[in-house]
């Protein structure tokens, strides 16, 4: 597997290649501002990039729109992004109507290397990673009277939240003590909930994770 | 030009004395033949010499000019005009009586009296409405000329002998008005110079003309009989004359060059008037027999009316057009006391009293040793060669400020110091006033100060707390991450270092909340719409949100932000609501920045308290707002919910 990092500080930087190369990542680039991570990914074209949001020149969200430019212009690589803050705005752009292969994560998940490692591979499964941070607030985010979320009982909006922070239904079924049948009838309750036509499972259930987040 | 063109006239061969003809001479009554009278300025030599031709009389009880109260001071009280037009109407009516008693006298003599009436009511006018402005007295001062000059024509030789003198007078005293309009004082040496020759050259050099004049045997003037003198003293008398009234042109065409539009329009058409009406009443006497077919009545008619018109068209101009009516110190006086409603403004007052729509008013602020205009910016006191006058004013011996005047309209600094005795109270309590403004300004101003440093201080901090801290903290829960990785077999030490590492990221957990307390990320990253975005998700009341991706100066930012997150709070906190919307856009100059909820109501941003005591955080939302130059609404009836709305101005 082939990674480009984009990271500004050069500290974190190889510390963050140091993690990926010895779970057997190969890096390919690393880039300290916006514009370079881009070239980086259009010239390595690796199955992975990994990016801070906030780079040089602007020390704004450089890197956030690195991503999704590369989201759009290369759609085979799956894409991380760190963030300093956790901020629905930032996942919503980033995911886009196309949440596949994407993971938004606070920047302080990298120094839980299990976790961390564990949720990049399923990023690059095609899988999609949010914060448990920003779940947390999606689920205490308030919302109006007529929002269908308020259908959902508590242990269907817990399955939602492990859903949107990129479980599969073994993992749901195993944090929640559950058996993983009654996961999977949980998750189809959901759908019904927020009116969510049957298809591909995948699709649904990054469908579910989007509408999550927007409303 | 032509000073003494008639006189000249009278000389030209087969025009003498001893066939006079209506057409050449003046009065003439010893000859039987209806006597023309003279234009003081055109003929009056020619009528006074054939005048010396009637009976000669030693009776001297007609009334006199010395006998005329001359008023000339800067403020004649209305007893003091009316009496003097009293003596006016008397001395007219004499003199009219006197003139037409004359056997075969024509009508048109009466003119005399009629101007001087003319040159008196108009001064009259002038000195009652702008006392302080001499324009009034010289013209009062022409009436009296004109009364004497009509004795020229008088049966009496030794009143005829000084209305001779003074024949010319009335012109120099058009050409005067001329040169002292509008404050009735000369401005400049070169004025003063041009008047005192044009005098000079009515009186003196007139004096040849009855001298020396031919047919003078017998009369009371006349010294010898010398033709040739009278003819030297005539062509001298025209050239300074000439020279004179060039040199008044010239001076007047540079006033008008250096005056402002307003007074232009006023200037333009009087100096036009006065120039043609000096230069004209001479000429008319030579173009007598092209125009007005040597009818010497319809000549000196014409004359008198255009001299008489003149001071009516001065008056006129200095109590309308471009300088304003005065309404006196007493009104000034009477103003100050009034009470405040519908008042105008003290600078207006004063503008009124002293006829000067340009005067300004300035204050002095002594502790901060400089001056301020009335609405507390800092002034400039003018050049004197600018030719705005200034007269200070104090009030219990302090310096309070200064009256800054139009020393063109206003030559006599008197009237302004007495204005400036009446209003320095008044002005005081103005000064006051300005000095709180400037104050209250400066104070807006450090605090504003204040408040962009705290910012960039906070600015400052967040960042290295972002860039520094966070970055080694999350260097070292990799390490002990690292470290509990590589611990093998050591089940204390990988305990050990995941603990470690599991502080590590609470500690982060704490520095990100107190990033964003001091200012968040999506403030400085995305600006007002994303950061309220971010505040609406982590509030516990659904939060409609309504804002753009404009941005706005940091400081701007900064404020709003904190108005959102403070109105949000409060809602949240003491409202009841059940939903909150906030709407950010940009206006047309700045920020709109709006908080609304459906609760309660009953906030209130000035007593700074609500029903359940949650105003103080209103009380700091104004502060912060008015710090930016912003405004700060709220709209809280009781049961009615609650809009807070601040408006920045983004060029502060």
């Amino acid at each position: 597997m082939r990674v480009v990092i984009g990271e500004d500080e050069a500290l974190l930087r190889e510390g963050m290649s140091l993690l990926l190369e010895r779970a057997g990542f190969e890096v390919a680039a690393t880039a300290g501002d916006g514009e370079a991570l881009v070239a980086a990914a259009r010239r390595e074209r690796p199955e992975l990039v990994v990016t801070d949001i906030r780079m040089p020149p602007t020390q704004s969200d450089e890197g956030l729109r690195a991503a999704i430019e590369i989201r759009a212009a290369l759609p085979e690589i799956a894409v991380l992004v760190l963030s300093q803050h956790a901020q629905r705005r930032y996942a919503t752009e980033l995911l886009g109507q196309r949440a596949a292969g994407v993971g938004y994560l606070l920047k302080q998940r990298i120094a839980d290397s299990d976790a961390f490692l564990a949720d990049v591979r399923r990023v690059c499964d095609g899988g999609t990673v949010l914060d448990p941070e920003l779940v947390g607030v999606l689920l205490g985010r308030a919302r109006p009277d007529d929002d269908p979320f308020h259908d959902l009982t508590a242990r269907q909006r817990d399955v939602l939240a492990l859903m949107a922070e990129g479980a599969s239904n073994a993992a749901i079924a195993e944090r929640l003590v559950i058996t993983e049948k009654a996961v999977v009838k949980h998750v189809s309750r959901i759908y019904d909930q927020l009116d969510l036509v049957p298809g591909a499972a995948e699709h649904r259930r990054v469908l579910a994770v989007v509408r999550y987040l927007a409303r | 030009m032509n000073w003494s063109s008639s006189v000249r006239t009278k000389h030209r061969p087969g025009n003498g004395p001893a066939s006079p003809r209506a057409g050449d001479l003046g009065p003439h009554p010893a000859a039987g033949e209806p006597a023309a009278p003279s234009a003081p300025a055109a003929s009056g030599a020619t009528a006074a010499a054939d005048t010396t031709a009637a009976p000669a009389s030693r009776d001297t009880s007609a009334p006199r000019a010395s006998r005329a109260p001359r008023r000339r001071a800067p403020r004649p009280q209305l007893p003091a005009l009316l009496l003097l037009s009293a003596a006016f109407v008397v001395l007219g009516a004499v003199e009219a009586a006197l003139l037409l008693s004359q056997p075969a006298a024509p009508w048109q003599l009466v003119l005399f009296p009629v101007a001087a009436w003319s040159w008196f009511a108009a001064g009259a006018v002038a000195a009652l409405r702008r006392p302080g402005n001499r324009m009034g007295a010289i013209m009062i001062a022409g009436a009296l000329a004109w009364i004497v000059a009509g004795l020229a024509n008088a049966p009496i030789p030794a009143l005829a002998a000084v209305g001779l003198v003074v024949a010319l007078l009335p012109l120099a005293l058009v050409a005067h008005l001329l040169h002292a309009f509008p404050s009735g004082r000369l401005r400049g040496r070169a004025s003063g110079a041009i008047v005192a020759g044009l005098y000079a050259t009515a009186l003196l050099l007139h004096a040849p003309s009855y001298l020396f004049r031919p047919d003078g045997a017998g009369q009371p003037l006349t010294v010898a009989e010398r033709p040739d003198l009278v003819q030297l003293g005539l062509t001298v008398q025209d050239a300074v004359g000439a020279g004179l009234m060039l040199a008044t042109a010239v001076l007047l065409a540079l006033r008008l060059r250096a005056s402002t539009p307003a007074q232009r329009r006023v200037l333009l058409p009087l100096a036009l008037y006065g120039i043609v009406a000096v230069v004209l009443v001479p000429l008319l006497s030579h173009l007598d027999r092209a125009l007005l077919g040597g009818d010497q009545l319809t000549l000196f008619t014409a004359q008198v009316l255009l001299l008489s018109l003149a001071p009516a068209a001065f008056a006129g101009a200095i109590l309308r057009g471009g300088f304003a009516p005065t309404a006196g110190v007493r009104e000034l006086s009477a103003w100050i006391g009034a009470d405040g409603g519908g008042r105008a403004t003290l600078r207006d007052a004063l503008a009124d009293a002293l006829g000067d729509p340009s005067v300004e008013l300035v204050v002095w602020a002594g502790e901060r040793d400089r001056w301020l205009g009335p609405d507390g910016s800092p002034a400039v006191l003018p050049d004197p060669r600018s030719g705005r006058g200034v007269v200070a004013v104090d009030a219990d011996g302090r310096r309070v400020g200064a009256i800054v005047y139009d020393a063109a309209l206003i030559a006599d600094a008197a009237p302004v110091r007495e204005a400036a005795a009446v209003i320095a109270l008044a002005l005081d309590r103005e000064r006051l006033t300005a000095e709180l403004i400037a104050s209250r300004e400066g104070l807006r101003r450090s605090r504003a100060r204040i408040a962009a440093a705290a910012d960039d201080e906070r600015r400052r901090i967040a960042r290295d707390l972002h860039d520094g801290v966070q970055g080694r903290l999350v260097l070292l829960a990799m390490r002990a991450d690292a470290l509990a990785h590589g611990a093998g077999d050591d089940a204390a030490l990988r305990s050990d270092a995941e603990v470690l590492r599991a502080e590590l990221d609470g500690a982060l957990a704490a520095l990100r909340e107190l990033v964003q307390g001091v200012l968040p990320a999506a403030l400085v990253e995305r600006g007002l719409g994303a950061a309220a975005d971010d505040l609406a998700d982590r509030i516990p009341l659904p939060t409609r949100v309504l804002a753009g991706d404009e941005r706005f100066p940091v400081a701007i930012e900064s404020a709003a932000w904190f108005v959102i997150a403070e109105a949000l709070a409060n809602a949240v906190k003491h409202a009841r609501a059940r939903s909150l919307e906030v709407r950010v856009a940009a206006t047309a100059d700045g920020l709109r920045v709006e908080v609304r909820d459906d609760g309660a109501g009953g906030a209130a941003a000035v007593t700074g308290t609500t029903a359940d005591g949650g105003g103080s955080g209103l009380r700091g939302l104004a502060d912060r707002v008015d710090v930016v130059g912003g405004r700060l609404v709220v709209d809280s009836p009781p049961g009615g919910g609650t809009r807070i709305v601040a408006e920045f101005p983004c060029a502060s």
